[in-house]
């Protein structure tokens, strides 16, 4: 039982989580395309995720049957072993999407907490940190990836991953920083501290919730840099031209066996492009769909 | 590859080891066969003239000096570099080659003594004769890279131990008596001839003097023989203010894209010279090659990879003409056997058994390479000629799965729900280690990677950064498995010393062979020092191999033979493919028309200097 003054929490909470869906839905149809995008990512998180289990190991190939074309049994051909590009491309994702993830999240672990402790702090943490934070964006990230190359062969996402998060947290932290000091004039910040409420709470129980989508779109957003960085890097054989992903077909394709000139090899070229291409348009609109939803002056009613 | 890099590699290779030559009759035009591999000036007709020449290079480097010597210098063999004489890579003769600035030279029976007369019009081109002060200036900067026949160690094999000036245009070479070799005379041959009144002052006053100390074994020989390396390191980095060639062209300039090299008309054979002009077009891929070759824009390209069918959209381009010739190296899987359960026959062999030859080469090089039909050690368009009809006493090791699984379970192997396991119960791993940037090597790791998976066995390939790190690590004995370049011709101790040489323990030190125990002192391959070998019992194939440097004709026949069976039999390398050299060139503006052996002189980036000299380029009305 409840008294009449106080907030019935067990019913409201459904309540508002049901609106907010309803909102969601709401922006997801005013432009079908973020369905799509919706969809699409879908798609490439169900590749990642369950394509390996769908594809046995070894992969079938046919070795009689190199750079095959398009056909109904292999839609974008066969690579230069007789193995079904499709299947590669759908392989391929895994490394892919988890080093995106990896990266995004290292992005914003480091990004957000270290711009929101620099600008609720100020004063000399501040100043420390901001400097970290002007190191690693004055950090030249290829020659250190090419030096890590002699190390590591980066056949992992979580290698991968872990060192574009490293080499990518610093413009985050600015940013989220900027907020912070804005919102950290905010009353209901002021009446926190008049509360003593610590600061990690202050932090995590008052700032980051209103800095949430923000940060969330740039996850996203991270995503896409991360998906452009490594398959840049493979493609330009910073990386050792080795294992399953987009940017090894890549540079395979291109540098080893003619796909700028050879029409047969075109297409081992074309499919790990459209993945990338397709891949960007989905977080793109799903970024687009977050932002209407996260931010209320956006919402047409 | 970059087929660029390993081309360079082959060439490194053969130019250090390889004891070449052999006269077939190819010479120059208008030139005459005197019977020991030099051309005689005859009544030669001069080549039309005129016009660009343009060809590639890598590695160019816009602002390095015109120093031969140096590791980035803007100095071309062929072009503005030269040598006494070209090697000719006779697929068995190891005593054959192209003039360069020597015109004659002589070498006595024994092999102990070699004579060499300078072309009596070389000048340089600042109108300086070449003369035999110029030959001794480049031998004892020679003996400060370590590199020939000019090796500082006492006894070494093959090394000069005397120079002597006959007159201004004669030397006679002298090799140690006690350790005469057959690649003595190649390593003369071979020395890049620099000019005495440019470079000699980067030499001691007393070099002769330290040379003769460094002889020794004693302290005072170990000071000259650092003197004489710190020598060398002058010589390195020299950079000469102009460059002063004996070649056919000189650099007028450069930049990161190409070199502009022009003619030397005092060039000793410049009448046999076409184009007044070379443009060496520099490029980092092999892909800017086909780009150039499908605009039909070069007139000459050595190997470099193409896939099958860009060759065929070359070979389109009007004009466009493509060359297949041996090449005399061989692409080898090898086996560091310090490791489990490499070092076991029955593993070998079953991997052997499972390897797709065929296919792998149609996957990585099927315009640069040939499967192996066998594993003999050396290439198979000479391997008749060296063992006759024994070659078809060894297995071939075709494709045969059922034989395979019988040797792994030989060698305690087992198979668990399709994937083999060894003895302990761990999955049997076949790591494939390869050079970045070998694109060829890369697609032919990957392809057995794969055949091995689809066997059930798991391998992955693992790269290296570059080919610097792969050689350094493989020596090491970081690798298990790994390509491994063998079958180095023509010279038939070149051949086997790459596989019973130093990588497997045999050391030639102060001109006596000596073997190291695996892991030690480079052993990496790790194999046993004797073979029990059928029908020869047991067999060092080291000391044979050595023996090679020395034994008359009918004795190498013999050592050839037992060494390929012993090959065949033991698998210390798994031979994969035979090199092919494809060469493109065009015929719209230059008729290049060299003949075979000239297509396959190692040694040289770019070998189209060497043809434009001999007069084998005539430019197109």
């Amino acid at each position: 039982m409840t008294s009449p003054g106080m907030v019935d929490v067990t019913t409201k909470g459904p309540s508002m989580r049901r609106n907010f869906w309803r909102g969601v839905w709401r922006v997801m149809l005013r432009k079908p395309s973020r369905l799509f995008g919706v969809a699409l990512l879908g798609l490439f998180i169900f590749m990642a995720t369950l394509g390996p289990v769908l594809y046995g190991r070894p992969l079938p190939r046919d070795p009689d049957n190199f750079f095959a074309p398009p056909s109904l049994q292999h839609p974008f051909g066969t690579d230069f072993q007789g193995f079904d590009v499709l299947a590669l491309v759908v392989i391929g994702s895994r490394y892919v999407l988890l080093t995106a993830l990896i990266t995004a999240i290292v992005t914003i672990v480091l990004g957000a907490s270290i711009g929101l402790f620099a600008g609720y702090r100020r004063g000399r943490l501040d100043a420390v940190l901001m400097r970290i934070t002007d190191i690693n964006l004055t950090i030249p990230g290829i020659p250190i990836l090419l030096v890590l190359s002699t190390v590591w062969q980066f056949a992992s996402p979580w290698e991968m991953g872990l060192v574009l998060g490293l080499l990518g947290w610093g413009a985050l932290a600015r940013a989220v920083r900027s907020q912070t000091l804005s919102l950290r004039e905010r009353g209901f910040i002021e009446a926190a501290r008049g509360l003593g409420l610590s600061t990690p709470h202050i932090v995590v129980r008052e700032l980051l919730p209103p800095i949430a989508p923000y940060i969330a779109m740039n996850l996203l957003m991270s995503m896409i840099l991360a998906v452009w960085a490594q398959v840049g890097l493979f493609f330009l054989g910073v990386m050792p031209v080795i294992g399953e992903n987009w940017g090894v077909m890549l540079n395979r394709a291109v540098f080893d066996f003619g796909a700028m000139t050879t029409a047969s090899r075109l297409p081992y070229m074309l499919a790990p492009l459209l993945a990338l291409l397709l891949l960007t348009v989905a977080i793109v609109l799903v970024v687009d769909a977050m932002d209407e939803i996260f931010n209320p002056r956006l919402r047409e009613e | 590859m970059k087929v660029t890099r390993i081309t360079a590699t082959l060439a490194a290779f053969a130019l250090a080891l390889t004891a070449c030559g052999g006269d077939d009759g190819d010479d120059a035009p208008g030139a005459d066969d005197n019977g020991n591999g030099a051309a005689e000036e005859g009544d030669e007709p001069e080549v039309q003239r005129g016009g660009a020449y343009t060809t590639i290079i890598t590695g160019l480097h816009a602002t390095a000096p015109p120093n031969p010597y140096n590791p980035d210098g803007n100095s071309f063999a062929g072009y503005n570099s030269v040598r006494l004489a070209w090697v000719k890579n006779h697929p068995t003769s190891p005593t054959e080659f192209y003039p360069g600035l020597a015109s004659e030279w002589e070498v006595t029976d024994d092999n102990l003594e070699l004579t060499v007369t300078l072309h009596p019009d070389a000048t340089w081109s600042d109108g300086t004769p070449v003369t035999a002060d110029d030959v001794v200036v480049s031998s004892n900067i020679a003996y400060t890279r370590g590199s020939g026949a000019f090796i500082l160690d006492p006894g070494a094999a093959g090394a000069a131990s005397d120079i002597e000036v006959i007159d201004d245009k004669t030397v006679q070479f002298t090799q140690d008596p006690e350790n005469p070799t057959r690649e003595f005379v190649n390593g003369i041959m071979n020395m890049i001839i620099v000019p005495a009144h440019i470079y000699g002052d980067l030499l001691p006053d007393d070099f002769d003097e330290l040379l003769q100390a460094a002889r020794g074994e004693d302290d005072a020989a170990d000071d000259a023989r650092e003197a004489i390396s710190e020598a060398g390191e002058d010589v390195v980095s020299f950079a000469p203010e102009e460059d002063i060639s004996a070649g056919p062209y000189v650099l007028e300039r450069i930049n990161p894209s190409e070199a502009l090299l022009v003619r030397n008309e005092h060039f000793h054979n410049d009448h046999l010279v076409a184009p007044d002009q070379v443009i060496a077009r520099n490029y980092d891929g092999n892909e800017q090659v086909w780009d150039y070759l499908q605009a039909g824009e070069l007139d000459s390209s050595h190997f470099v990879a193409v896939p099958e069918d860009v060759v065929q959209q070359i070979e389109a381009r009007p004009g466009n003409e493509a060359s297949r010739t041996y090449s005399p190296v061989v692409a080898g899987l090898a086996f560091n056997q310090t490791y489990e359960p490499f070092d076991d026959i029955n593993v070998r062999r079953a991997l052997a058994y499972i390897i797709d030859r065929e296919q792998m080469v149609a996957v990585s090089t099927p315009d640069g390479g040939t499967a192996a039909t066998t594993t003999s050690g050396i290439h198979q368009e000479v391997v008749g000629e060296w063992i006759g009809d024994t070659v078809g006493d060894l297995d071939p090791y075709a494709v045969d799965l059922d034989r395979a699984a019988e040797e792994l379970e030989a060698a305690g192997l087992s198979e668990e729900n399709g994937r083999w396991v060894l003895p302990d119960g761990d999955p049997f791993s076949v790591p494939i280690q390869v050079p970045g940037g070998f694109s060829d090597w890369i697609a032919a790791g990957e392809n057995i990677a794969t055949q091995l998976n689809e066997f059930g066995i798991d391998s992955e390939i693992r790269t290296s950064p570059d080919f610097t790190v792969y050689q350094e690590e493989m020596t090491n004995g970081e690798y298990p498995v790994g390509f491994w370049l063998i079958g180095l011709g023509p010279s038939p101790y070149n051949i086997y010393q790459r596989l019973y040489g130093s990588s497997n323990g045999w050391e030639v030190l102060a001109g006596r062979l000596s073997y190291n125990e695996p892991g030690e002192s480079g052993n990496w391959k790790g194999g046993p020092e004797t073979y029990d070998v059928e029908g020869h019992g047991e067999v060092n194939p080291g000391e044979l191999a050595h023996e090679l440097r020395t034994a008359d004709e009918e004795r190498t026949h013999e050592i050839m033979t037992i060494l390929a069976q012993t090959t065949n039999e033991h698998l210390p390398v798994i031979q994969m493919w035979d090199y092919v050299n494809t060469q493109f060139s065009n015929t719209d503006r230059f008729i290049t028309d060299p003949p075979d052996d000239a297509r396959r002189v190692t040694g040289v980036t770019s070998l189209a200097g060497i043809w434009i000299q001999q007069g084998w380029v005539t430019a197109v009305n």
